[in-house]
């Protein structure tokens, strides 16, 4: 046992008004740390001690004012706590109307982030990119691109590709060098490719036929 | 239990990673090449969100089992189940190869496809072989006969020019003629582009953009007139007006498409293959239903066409010389053939000495 309980917390466990979930943890700690089930012990005691000084008050207290002066004394000492606390002190006094709101936004962001996590790792990046290009275009203000309905041929520096009905037709040669790619109107595209010790050049072409 | 749970689920995952595609060679019993075997070891199926990625890599060991020299193969690589109506091919030009001699063709092709019962298939077809003497065998269902001619007729046209320079300004004046090559290889500027048959694909507003055009001499074909329609980034359905002005009658040509950009940048955008039969003298307009879509920073700005290829109906073939091709505009955007790519890189390995022994081949 190398960490003991805050003292407000033990405080709050022996007068029986701490959180119940947090009174759990204490409970366990208080069995098993001899330091801080003493520092309990004492607070019960102060507190029997409390009630029996209260019990032995003078007749004749009028308790109704008394009340009173200590719950305007308790309200003008947090109006002036929150004057001079920094800001970051104000979010503790979240409405409770609020809370719901903050929750949801929670929850929100860690779906959001869940679903961005899941898309990264498992969606063919041709349906990451076309929703990049309509986000894209979203941006700009430019009109959204529709879905092609034909057969795409794509040729870049990096190789060339046919897209049909969500199947996808690629050509690429590690080994060689990529020297050129050309397209046809006719609906193919041409890649040339280079071997780095023989020179013998192998075209790798794909039809939309 | 948790562990088991591990255990089963690593080996279903090694399982699906080492499971590799159905695959099938199919030759013709005729055919003028043989596989002599295939490594089809490297290939690898892996599953991804809701579909596969299939990265077949093949090598085939194939042996020319004719009596004539073979200058090129095409092989078509199918796959219908995973791109319904899509079709790949793997092409080899510049071959010399000798009846007898066996001769190696790399097949790389990273598939996407979704998942389902059976598995994708893969199947490897002869499309053609083209031999020295420029006759052809196989079914041609992909055009190789015409590309393939192509190729051949530029490789002899590009040895014929480095010979011919060999010979009348030594080993000097090639090795120059070799660097301003690799120049023009390095600093030709290319840019992504997407062609789409069918329907146009945005909604933004478009306009008609004239064809300029670059009037090759000796060519059988003469453009007199073309246009796209538009819009930003995409050009769509190009029309061209063209006229015989050969004494043979013209089945088929094909249009460099070079694209100015408004920043005034120029590329090889595409080419426009039209089927015609256009007899001498005659005029005819060619239409395709197509978009060419580039990058979105891309924005078109002229368009200019060449010939670049023409075939007549008796099978013969019209290409553009190397004096044609020195045209400053078309030097610097049209790639070089595919012989003098093998050249190119023949002098990068083994220099100016190897590249004089592989002219003197031929």
């Amino acid at each position: 046992m190398t960490r003991h309980m805050k003292e407000t917390d033990l405080a709050l466990y022996a007068s029986g008004d701490l959180r119940l979930w947090q009174r759990a943890a204490v409970h366990l700690h208080v069995r098993q740390c001899e330091s801080c089930r003493g520092i309990v012990e004492e607070f019960r005691a102060d507190g029997r001690a409390l009630r029996d000084a209260a019990a032995a008050l003078p007749e004749g207290l009028d308790w109704a004012r008394l009340s009173a002066e200590m719950t305007a004394n308790i309200r003008v000492g947090l109006a002036a706590g929150e004057c001079v606390a920094p800001r970051g002190h104000a979010r503790r006094f979240i409405p409770a109307l609020w809370r719901p709101v903050a929750l949801a936004s929670v929850v929100t962001v860690v779906l959001a982030a869940l679903l961005v996590g899941g898309w990264w790792l498992n969606m063919p990046s041709q349906e990451t990119q076309a929703l990049s290009r309509a986000m894209r275009s979203i941006w700009h203000g430019r009109s959204v691109m529709q879905e092609d309905r034909g057969p795409v041929i794509e040729a870049s520096s990096e190789g060339i590709e046919l897209r049909k009905d969500g199947g996808a037709l690629g050509v690429s040669q590690d080994s060689a060098k990529l020297m050129t790619v050309s397209v046809s109107t006719q609906g193919s595209a041409s890649a040339d490719y280079v071997d780095q010790d023989t020179g013998q050049v192998t075209i790798t072409s794909v039809y939309a036929q | 239990m948790r562990s088991k749970f591990f255990i089963l689920a690593v080996t279903g995952t090694i399982a699906a990673i080492a499971q590799t595609p159905g695959r099938k060679i199919d030759f013709p019993a005729d055919s003028p090449v043989t596989a002599v075997s295939s490594d089809w070891s490297e290939t690898r199926e892996t599953p991804r969100g809701g579909a596969y990625l299939l990265d077949v890599h093949a090598v085939l060991s194939l042996r020319n089992s004719s009596q004539r020299r073979i200058r090129g193969v095409t092989l078509a690589v199918l796959a219908q189940e995973v791109t319904p109506g899509g079709k790949g091919s793997v092409s080899v030009p510049s071959l010399d190869v000798a009846p007898g001699e066996a001769f190696p063709l790399r097949i790389d092709l990273p598939l996407l496809c979704p998942l389902n019962a059976g598995g994708p298939m893969v199947e490897v077809k002869l499309d053609g072989v083209l031999f020295d003497d420029l006759t052809f065998y196989g079914s041609d269902k992909l055009h190789s006969r015409r590309t393939m001619t192509v190729w051949e007729l530029e490789a002899r046209r590009d040895r014929k020019y480095f010979k011919t320079l060999l010979e009348t300004a030594g080993a000097d004046g090639l090795q120059k003629e070799i660097l301003n090559c690799l120049e023009l290889q390095r600093d030709r500027p290319s840019t992504g582009v997407q062609m789409v048959r069918g329907r146009s694909t945005n909604n933004d507003p478009e306009h008609e953009l004239k064809f300029a055009f670059l009037h090759m001499p000796e060519s059988p074909v003469d453009p007199t007139g073309g246009s796209a329609r538009i819009a930003g980034n995409e050009a769509r359905a190009p029309q061209i007006d063209i006229q015989n002005r050969s004494d043979r009658v013209v089945k088929h040509f094909e249009m460099g498409w070079i694209v100015k950009d408004q920043q005034g940048r120029e590329f090889l955008a595409a080419s426009i293959p039209s089927d015609v039969n256009l007899a001498p003298g005659k005029s005819s307009q060619v239409t395709q239903d197509s978009s060419l879509r580039f990058s979105e920073r891309t924005l078109i700005g002229s368009m200019t066409g060449f010939v670049s290829s023409a075939e007549y109906s008796d099978g013969s073939f019209w290409i553009p010389s190397r004096a044609a091709l020195n045209d400053p505009k078309l030097r610097t955007l049209i790639a070089p053939s595919p012989e003098e790519q093998r050249l190119l890189q023949i002098y990068h390995k083994k220099g100016l000495g190897g590249l004089i022994a592989e002219l003197k081949k031929f």
